[in-house]
């Protein structure tokens, strides 16, 4: 019998629900046997930790830009592994050669090394290093 | 086929020179001064030995070098002289030295000065002697950019303007020159100025124009006229003719004298060089369809000019001025020669006596222009720069030598028999009369009057009462006197025997009247 | 060597001395000077030329490569263009290796970065294919982005590389939008399969959009107006050698894309896109000179003068392909020399500081360094297109190749345009030979010219003289590099 091709996304149907359930199960445990001390911190709107009300031109450390910046970088690099992954069992074929695929994404990540590399030298992560190397 | 490269050892030699004076004369004002005197004496004297060695019953081109630059364009590096390119060639050389001897008295950055009026020099005979297009056309360029920082650096209170106008109108011109140039180019696939004057002879240049850039549906006639009127555009500009005369009065009142003598006794006449060698053998045809605003031009150059300068009070107005007068006769003539006045075998000789004459003016007015211009420096500096007629009379007793000596040179100029100016502007009227009367009779209008405004300066200068300023006027030193004796000398020479001058420029003349056909 | 590494080797050269002097950058002690970087880099360089001449030879004795799934071509088309960005990328670090007055720390960031671009632009020229293209624009576009903005703390500088920024990335969209619309009428976006789509496409009106948006973003690298708004401000702000490279290399892949996405990818267009080049071209040329002709600040006269000769190339553009392949491949590399040249004297006469810029700052120049003087007025006489110049070559190659298409009235236009233009250049010319004023002169250092400079400046000048009295050698080049890559194209890319 030829299935409709919907029932193929059944198995997602359940990961979604078994997500949902897990977390909102966490959150209601959480709710429920957890202690509550309502302080005005904790009640307040959390917004990374910077104060929600405020000067909208308020200056705030350039620091979280670059961290910002950095993750967005390394983030991409490694979204860039997935098709890689999806098609690593036919590269071989598509190649024409056994390891070419693998090699490949060492060089890329041998890429991403080196700039991680550069970012820590420059001391860029460095957060509370004053004299850090990257006068920004 | 290939002479001793005589044509680029002179092209040579003052590119050498410059570089020698720049280097050498570093150190001393007076080194500059006399290495490029040497340079310049070196240069006539290879222009001496060319005329020396010079085959008079040739028409063609002598001293011929040819070699491949950039095959793959079509353009060589060819030299070569007739008649006209040899007497232009011993101009060159002369006005020169004559140049450098009113430019003695410059002060400021002297070596950089004389190297450039040298490059002017190396400029010019690159200019006289090139057969392909491009190759005339690089040293045609090339030679503005010498005078511009003469002009720039050394001239008058107005020189920028002055010398910018002067670029920025001879730039449009010759940009002009080039585009009708690249047409023929794409037509012909030759840049030799003799091979394109062949193919356009023998009719097949303006039927290849039209196959190849045909442009807005124009006929081939008319396509000619167009690429005609750009070359034409680039020439009437240096010359100038009038109406494209307006950069000159301020460019030749501005540049230091020295640089004047050099504009208007050699550069202006690689405009009229010009119509001789590239306009006359390619372009006759489109000539004679337009003859009739040509001779208008010519007339309006010669008259205008003329009573433009009558109206000038400054010395070197007048004189620039006169010196567009001038060479209107050259145009005179030229227009004259391509004009069908029936086919008399008599006109045959009109013809040649009219080209001859315009050649001979070419030179003759070189020699006499520069010579006034030097002494209009001379008086220049005698008196701390005043120029203006007003500023001057009586100088005859006190300097009865420079009044004689620069009264020789400004009859010349006037046209008194006996003196050069007299023979080449008769043999233009005698032979432009039988073949464009009209225009030739009211040329003769223009005669009277640079008669008038030079017969003024003369007497405004020399006569009169002497002013107190003066009063201690220096005459001419000794050494002077024998520094401006040869060009006086020449004036004689030439006015009382100019076949040594016409015996090499005849077959030339020949050879052009006869490409001229109706 | 596989062929895959072997097409790319000058940009694989490039790549990793970039990448080295980059980690190397941070590894040295702070105030420490970044001068052994700039060698490295030089070396880079050079090594990449040697490739690029390398696969010359290759491509001598077999023909055209091509490699990854036919995406990147291997031609003396491209071959011609890596070592032309080669050059100018070499010349450029040699010019700025002691530009930096105090050893700054990002000094090390600089050659990285210049590396970096270069191998943007190789890339460019070498992709047959339009997504590679567009790669290769960013890389190259990001470096000079960064580039652009390098003299930090001062306005002007950020100013040029924010507007860079912002209006290139507006730009490349719109090459990407090309891109994609071109992938809809054709299905593809090869080169040569584009050429095949487009001889049985049934939405060509889609295709001539495409082309138009294509050009919109090529116009912007290129300058071309009406995209060159930005020129004037981004060339004012960002450093004198940086100037020098990003308005001749970027611009002649750019140029090189452009070749080869018009004649090889939409020859069926070519009634359309022609018509929008004219008007490109001539509105380049007018809006540059007549720009030019009331600017005061000296860099801003010379990027509205890139402006006009983007014009002047434009105009190459309307010849018949081999015509216009050989003069716009004639015309960057005079132009390359000439303004790069240009460029770098204003360097070496300026500094980092760039305390002169305005034409009456240079007044009276040439009374306290001659040197300098002449070679900046030898590189503009070139610019105005005096005969002796690269740059009269140049225009003539490029005029006689519209004229030859029956383009007449783009030839007067150009002309006479050359004739405006002398009047501009001729007002530096005019100040730099000028009797200085009291306060002229005192601003111009009296910097000793170092070696690489010396060296930089030597090359650049002997190049544009050299093209100027033996053209002959390059003319063979460029009139060879044509028939294989159409060749090429037609044949190779419906193989894979």
């Amino acid at each position: 019998m030829q299935t409709h091709y919907i029932w193929q996304y059944i198995p997602l149907v359940l990961q979604i629900l078994v997500a949902l359930a897990m977390a909102g199960g966490m959150v209601a445990a959480s709710f429920f046997i957890g202690k509550h001390k309502r302080t005005k911190v904790k009640l307040g709107a959390y917004e990374c930790g910077m104060d929600p009300v405020g000067d909208a031109r308020g200056r705030f450390s350039v620091k979280f830009y670059m961290v910002a910046m950095l993750f967005i970088l390394f983030d991409v690099e490694a979204v860039f592994i997935m098709p890689w992954a999806v098609i690593y069992r036919q590269l071989h074929t598509i190649t024409g050669q056994r390891l070419f695929g693998f090699w490949e994404m060492v060089v890329y990540l041998g890429f991403v090394a080196v700039g991680l590399f550069y970012v820590w030298k420059k001391g860029i992560l460095d957060w509370t290093n004053t004299s850090s190397r990257g006068d920004l | 086929m290939n002479a001793f490269p005589w044509l680029s050892l002179l092209t040579a030699l003052p590119v050498v020179g410059a570089g020698v004076v720049l280097v050498a004369g570093a150190r001393s004002d007076r080194a500059a001064r006399f290495l490029s005197v040497g340079f310049a004496v070196g240069a006539l004297c290879i222009a001496l030995l060319l005329w020396h060695g010079f085959d008079v019953n040739v028409g063609g081109m002598q001293l011929v070098e040819q070699h491949a630059w950039v095959p793959a364009l079509h353009i060589q590096y060819h030299l070569g002289i007739d008649g006209l390119g040899l007497s232009m060639l011993l101009l060159s050389a002369i006005v020169t030295l004559i140049s450098l001897g009113a430019s003695w008295k410059i002060e400021d950055r002297v070596p950089l000065y004389f190297a450039l009026i040298l490059l002017v020099e190396a400029c010019l005979f690159g200019a006289f002697t090139a057969l392909n297009f491009i190759h005339w056309f690089t040293f045609w360029e090339l030679c503005l950019i010498p005078a511009f920082f003469l002009i720039k650096i050394w001239g008058g209170p107005r020189r920028t303007p002055a010398a910018t106008q002067f670029l920025v109108y001879t730039m449009a011109g010759s940009v002009a020159m080039l585009l009708s140039f690249l047409a023929m180019y794409l037509a012909a696939n030759t840049f030799e100025f003799e091979e394109l004057a062949t193919i356009a002879q023998s009719g097949r240049l303006l039927p290849s124009l039209a196959a190849s850039s045909s442009w807005m549906h124009l006929t081939p006639e008319h396509l000619g006229l167009v690429i005609f009127a750009g070359v034409f555009l680039g020439f009437a500009v240096k010359v100038p003719v009038i109406p494209f005369h307006t950069w000159l009065p301020d460019t030749y009142a501005e540049a230091p004298t020295g640089t004047t003598i050099l504009l208007t006794g050699a550069m202006s006449k690689m405009g009229l060089y010009g119509f001789l060698r590239i306009l006359v053998p390619i372009f006759a045809p489109q000539m004679q369809s337009v003859l009739t605003p040509l001779l208008w031009m010519a007339v309006a150059t010669v008259v205008l000019g003329s009573l433009s300068a009558m109206a000038q009070t400054d010395l070197k107005r007048i004189f620039a001025y006169s010196s567009i007068n001038h060479l209107g006769y050259c145009l005179l003539g030229i227009f004259a020669a391509v004009r069908y006045a029936g086919s008399d075998a008599q006109l045959l000789t009109q013809r040649a006596a009219a080209l001859s004459g315009t050649m001979l003016q070419m030179f003759n007015h070189g020699i006499t222009a520069a010579t006034i211009f030097w002494f209009v420096a001379i008086l220049e500096t005698r008196s701390g720069g005043a120029r203006e007629l007003s500023d001057f009379g009586g100088l005859r007793r006190n300097a009865p030598v420079l009044a004689g000596m620069m009264g020789i040179a400004l009859f010349s100029s006037l046209g008194l028999p006996g003196l050069n100016g007299f023979i080449s502007e008769f043999l233009i009227f005698k032979g432009a009369f039988p073949l464009a009367t009209w225009a030739t009779a009211l040329c003769t209008i223009g005669l009277l009057i640079t008669a008038v405004f030079i017969l003024n300066v003369i007497q405004r200068v020399f006569s009169g009462p002497l002013q107190e300023r003066h009063s201690n006027f220096l005459d001419l030193s000794g050494k002077e006197q024998m520094l401006l004796a040869p060009a006086i000398a020449l004036m004689f020479l030439l006015g009382l025997d100019p076949q040594i001058l016409l015996s090499h420029l005849n077959a030339t003349v020949l050879q052009l009247t006869n490409t001229i056909k109706f | 060597m596989s062929t895959n590494l072997l097409a790319l080797l000058p940009e694989l050269v490039l790549t990793i001395t970039g990448v080295l002097v980059m980690v190397l950058e941070p590894v040295i002690p702070a105030g420490k000077s970044r001068k052994p970087l700039g060698w490295l880099a030089i070396l880079g360089s050079l090594l990449s030329g040697l490739a690029a001449f390398y696969q010359l030879q290759i491509v001598n004795a077999q023909g055209t490569l091509t490699a990854f799934y036919s995406t990147i071509q291997i031609d003396p088309f491209s071959i011609f263009f890596h070592l032309l960005i080669a050059a100018v990328v070499l010349v450029t670090l040699l010019g700025s290796l002691d530009y930096f007055e105090s050893p700054i720390t990002h000094a090390g960031e600089y050659f990285a970065l210049v590396l970096f671009g270069a191998v943007g632009m190789m890339f460019m020229t070498s992709s047959v294919e339009l997504l590679m293209v567009f790669i290769g624009l960013e890389i190259s576009s990001i470096s000079t982005y960064i580039l652009a903005g390098f003299r930090k703390g001062r306005a002007t500088a950020s100013e040029s590389s924010i507007k860079y920024f912002l209006l290139g990335s507006f730009a490349t969209a719109f090459f990407l939008y090309g891109v994609a619309l071109i992938y809809g009428a054709t299905g593809s976006t090869s080169i040569g399969p584009i050429a095949a789509g487009l001889a049985i496409t049934r939405t060509p009106t889609m295709a001539i959009l495409a082309v138009a948006m294509v050009l919109i973003g090529l116009g912007f690298k290129v300058s071309a107006a009406p995209f060159h708004v930005w020129t004037p401000d981004v060339y004012q702000g960002a450093p004198a050698p940086v100037v020098g490279l990003m308005s001749t290399a970027p611009k002649a892949a750019a140029f090189a894309v452009l070749l080869r996405f018009l004649f090889n990818g939409t020859p069926m267009l070519h009634g359309h896109w022609i018509l929008l080049i004219e008007i490109l071209a001539v509105a380049s040329m007018c809006l540059g000179n007549l720009g030019a002709l009331k600017q005061h600040d000296v860099k801003r006269l010379l990027a509205y003068s890139s402006i006009a000769h983007a014009g002047y190339l434009l105009v190459a553009f309307t010849g018949t392909h081999q015509n216009a392949v050989a003069g716009a491949c004639f015309y960057t590399a005079t132009y390359a020399a000439m303004n790069v040249g240009a460029f770098l004297v204003l360097s070496q006469l300026s500094g980092f500081s760039e305390r002169i810029r305005s034409i009456e700052d240079f007044t009276g120049l040439a009374l306290k360094r001659p040197g300098m003087s002449a070679l900046l007025g030898f590189f503009l006489l070139s610019l105005i297109g005096i005969p002796f110049t690269g740059g009269f070559f140049g225009k003539f190659y490029v005029f006689s190749g519209a004229l030859q298409n029956g383009h007449v009235w783009l030839g007067i236009v150009g002309l006479a345009n050359s004739g405006v233009a002398c009047f501009y250049y001729l007002r530096l010319l005019a100040a730099i030979y000028s009797r200085p004023t009291s306060d002229s002169v005192a601003y111009i250092p009296v910097r000793k010219v170092t070696a690489p400079a010396a060296v930089a400046l030597a090359a650049t000048a002997l190049a544009t003289l050299g093209l100027g009295i033996l053209p002959n050698k390059l003319v063979h080049l460029v009139e060879r590099a044509t028939p294989t890559t159409t060749a090429a194209v037609a044949v190779q890319p419906t193989q894979q």
